[in-house]
């Protein structure tokens, strides 16, 4: 029985020893060499393996910024600026500070502003939705309000209004890592410079109608009309294709466009309220707040097939 | 023993209510809209500008590329505008606006009712006729007929298939083409025989019509006793099955082989024409008259008998036009479809337009059109039982709601022909097709991207 005991002992040991040896050899002879700054970068950054920075996760940017010459190329957007300084500090490197971004929803198409057309009745996304048609309502570039980019945030920070139908970012827990805006079908979402203070100015429309088609399908639609673009002193605005664009790089907060714009497409966010209008019902050209509730409640979207054209169709030809 | 596809398939009542209505020649409206794009491949380029006189069957629009067709105009008059207007699925799209002014045709057509049986000799010719007069395959996908005429080098046709299977539930229009106009649709077969270099041809009909079969076979059996040139060519009586008039389904039923995946129906030596576009050849090659009228199916449970109908239509119509002249939309309708209810797609803007492969007005009641609600997969199999090109679509939508495209492409989602089979028979109301059709797309990208490298 001792015996046993005993040769089992030397048995295990010997054989332990022996594999050590060899596996201490194979250690020596196939080492990678790795760079050891690539853990302490790792270590800075948030984990969050959200590809916001457009590498495949957080180890794959370490490992990118430890072999990239040019630290501007290398940006984590869910960290921000400290990590970058952090990251940095690891590489013996200088970083210049970028702009906080966040992502900004360009579409007011509210029930209200843009009435349904018809109904969908089909799977509950944007992409598929997309696929079939240019949605329920008479704008073919507006949201589709089935909530892919609320699927796509890995943070939290979108969620539908269901006052509006309508995506809204939560500027406390955007990261701006951009997955929202690969996940929006329509490139509704932008991401845009935070801005001072958080207040900013953009046109929230993407419809390339001509104007009276736009105004038609959306009331809250950019027409194209080009009065904003004259009013800015800075050159910000450029009208494309239909369609205003606010260089955020440009703006200067002036918010001349907000009160020019007849439509009231250009919405100006977290700008201090000066002094409450008294008489605000004016000529339907007062600015909107960008995440108005107003609205009447979502339609009822049916369980019916793809797309349900509304029984009232009349032609107006 | 009657013939058909190997593999899946459904049974879906067939619906076909319109289908004693006679073909109807609508009037033509006051004004037209014409797409640019109404076929496969790169949409055409307009070559009128607001002002021009057009005649009727002048070309208005030129191919851009060689997957693509000449546009003709369907009426005489003023082009008005050339721009932007939302198509059936109510995205935007150049269209030709034209203010009808009397009929005119251009010169060189034969606009009489007499049969031409003497097919001409130049195949070269023949081709360029069909190319010219923008003859595109009216099965559904519209893919340029000329393309399909021309094998590749090194390829040859061993059998010229007629596709008169209108599986579709409810479509009636093939049906009553192969009525009316059967002559000219073998005439058209025996053209297209020719330019694949003698073939036989094979008019394949489904056993659910009857007179349709018996018109097509003495069709056949007159003009081979008349004139020279229509040796080979048959009718097949096929049985009944859903998606029977799908290309590879057609060749498999027909013929016995099957096309491999991603391949084409060359491949295995065989050419699929629908009986409408045989229809189309013969009044381009023997008539002159390019492709700008088709026949459509004004249908529904909803519609009493006397609604019903089977209209030659002019393209560029609007659809709201239509519905108006057939007796206005039913107030019971919740759904309106152009083609059939399998594959078809729900109109989303009644403002658009005919185009040259419209082929219904379908409409369909709230309870038609309800969808259950989703539930989990159960595994029951009935959807891998179903499809006919013998795909697991349980896994392919497993795998495309987590984005694995490698294992997608290697359960061949690319061979996805997107008949709805799955969908239909699925008990959970999993929205089968919806999720693969998706993921297909992604995976032919990836597939094609990888063979430009």
């Amino acid at each position: 029985m001792t015996q046993t005991i005993i040769w089992t002992i030397a048995i295990l040991t010997i054989l332990g020893a022996a594999l050590a040896i060899v596996l201490y050899v194979v250690a020596e002879k196939f080492k990678v060499e790795e760079d050891p700054r690539i853990d302490d970068v790792e270590k800075e950054l948030p984990g969050a393996n959200c590809g916001g920075c457009g590498q495949a996760g957080c180890r794959a940017f370490a490992q990118f910024c430890v072999e990239s010459e040019d630290m501007d190329k290398c940006f984590c957007p869910v960290g921000g600026n400290d990590v970058m300084q952090k990251v940095a500090a690891v590489l013996g490197r200088e970083v210049a500070a970028k702009e906080p971004m966040v992502a900004v929803v360009r579409c007011n198409g509210s029930c209200e502003n843009r009435p349904r057309t018809n109904e969908y009745g089909g799977y509950q996304s944007c992409r598929v939705k997309a696929a079939l048609y240019s949605g329920d309502t008479g704008c073919s570039f507006g949201c589709l309000g089935c909530g892919d980019c609320v699927a796509a945030c890995q943070f939290g920070a979108i969620s539908m209004d269901p006052a509006t139908g309508l995506p809204v970012v939560d500027e406390e827990k955007c990261t701006a890592c951009g997955a929202c805006v690969k996940a929006c079908p329509k490139a509704i979402i932008e991401l845009r410079n935070k801005g001072r203070r958080n207040m900013r100015v953009f046109v929230s429309c993407v419809n390339k109608d001509k104007g009276a088609v736009a105004r038609k399908a959306c009331k809250a639609a950019c027409i194209g009309c080009g009065k904003c673009a004259k009013v800015c002193a800075f050159d910000a605005i450029t009208v494309e294709n239909n369609i205003a664009y606010i260089d955020f790089a440009k703006c200067k907060l002036c918010k001349k466009c907000v009160a020019e714009c007849p439509t009231g497409a250009i919405h100006a966010v977290n700008f201090p309220v000066i002094k409450p209008k008294p008489a605000a019902p004016a000529e339907g050209a007062a600015p909107r707040p960008a995440a108005s509730t107003e609205g009447a409640a979502r339609p009822v979207i049916s369980t019916e097939g793809a797309a349900v054209v509304e029984k009232s169709v009349k032609k107006e030809e | 023993m009657m013939k058909t596809f190997s593999i899946g398939g459904i049974h879906p009542s067939d619906s076909k209510i319109s289908k004693d209505c006679k073909i109807e020649v609508l009037p033509v409206p006051s004004k037209v809209f014409i797409s640019v794009a109404q076929h496969l491949g790169a949409p055409a380029t307009p070559i009128v500008k607001a002002g021009d006189q057009v005649k009727v069957g002048q070309v208005i629009a030129e191919p851009a590329g060689f997957i693509s067709a000449y546009v003709h105009s369907s009426v005489s008059g003023t082009v008005k505008s050339v721009g932007p207007r939302k198509d059936l699925a109510g995205n935007n799209m150049t269209h030709i606006e034209i203010d009808v002014e009397g009929d005119e045709w251009i010169e060189g057509v034969d606009l009489t009712d007499t049969l031409v049986t003497a097919i001409p000799e130049d195949n070269k010719a023949i081709l360029d006729k069909i190319k010219m007069c923008g003859v595109v395959g009216l099965g559904g996908a519209t893919f340029p007929a000329h393309v399909k005429l021309c094998p590749p080098p090194g390829k040859k046709a061993d059998c010229l298939i007629l596709n008169g299977a209108e599986c579709e539930p409810y479509l009636t229009s093939d049906y009553r083409i192969m009525l009316e106009r059967s002559k000219e649709i073998v005439v058209g077969a025996a053209i297209m025989k020719q330019v694949l270099g003698g073939c036989p041809a094979v008019i394949g009909i489904e056993e659910n019509k009857p007179e349709a079969i018996k018109a097509m076979t003495a069709a056949v059996a007159e003009l081979q006793s008349t004139a020279k040139g229509y040796e080979g060519i048959s009718v097949m009586t096929l049985k009944k099955k859903y998606p029977q008039g799908g290309e590879k389904q057609l060749i498999d039923a027909v013929m016995g082989r099957q096309v491999k995946s991603m391949g084409l129906p060359i491949d295995v030596g065989a050419v699929v024409q629908n009986v409408a576009t045989s229809l189309a050849v013969y009044e381009a090659v023997q008539k002159n008259i390019p492709l700008i009228t088709n026949v459509m199916t004004i249908t529904g449970d909803c519609l009493p008998m006397e609604k019903q109908h089977n209209y030659k239509f002019r393209i560029g119509m609007p659809l709201s036009y239509i519905a108006e002249v057939a007796g206005g939309v039913p107030a019971e309708a919740a759904k309106i479809i152009s083609g059939g209810p399998m594959m078809g797609k729900a109109i989303a803007n009644m403002d658009a337009t005919t185009v040259k492969g419209s082929s219904s007005l379908l409409y369909l009641t709230a309870e038609q059109t309800v969808r259950g609600v989703e539930s989990a997969c159960i595994r029951c199999g009935k959807c891998a039982e179903a499809c006919p090109m013998g795909l697991e679509p349980f896994l392919l939508q497993k795998y495309a709601r987590n984005s694995m495209m490698d294992e997608l492409e290697e359960n061949a989602i690319q061979d996805c022909i997107e008949c709805g089979c799955c969908l239909y028979s699925c008990p959970a109301n999993i929205p089968l097709l919806d999720i693969i059709r998706l993921a297909k797309g992604d995976v032919i990208k990836i597939i094609r991207g990888r063979g430009q490298r």
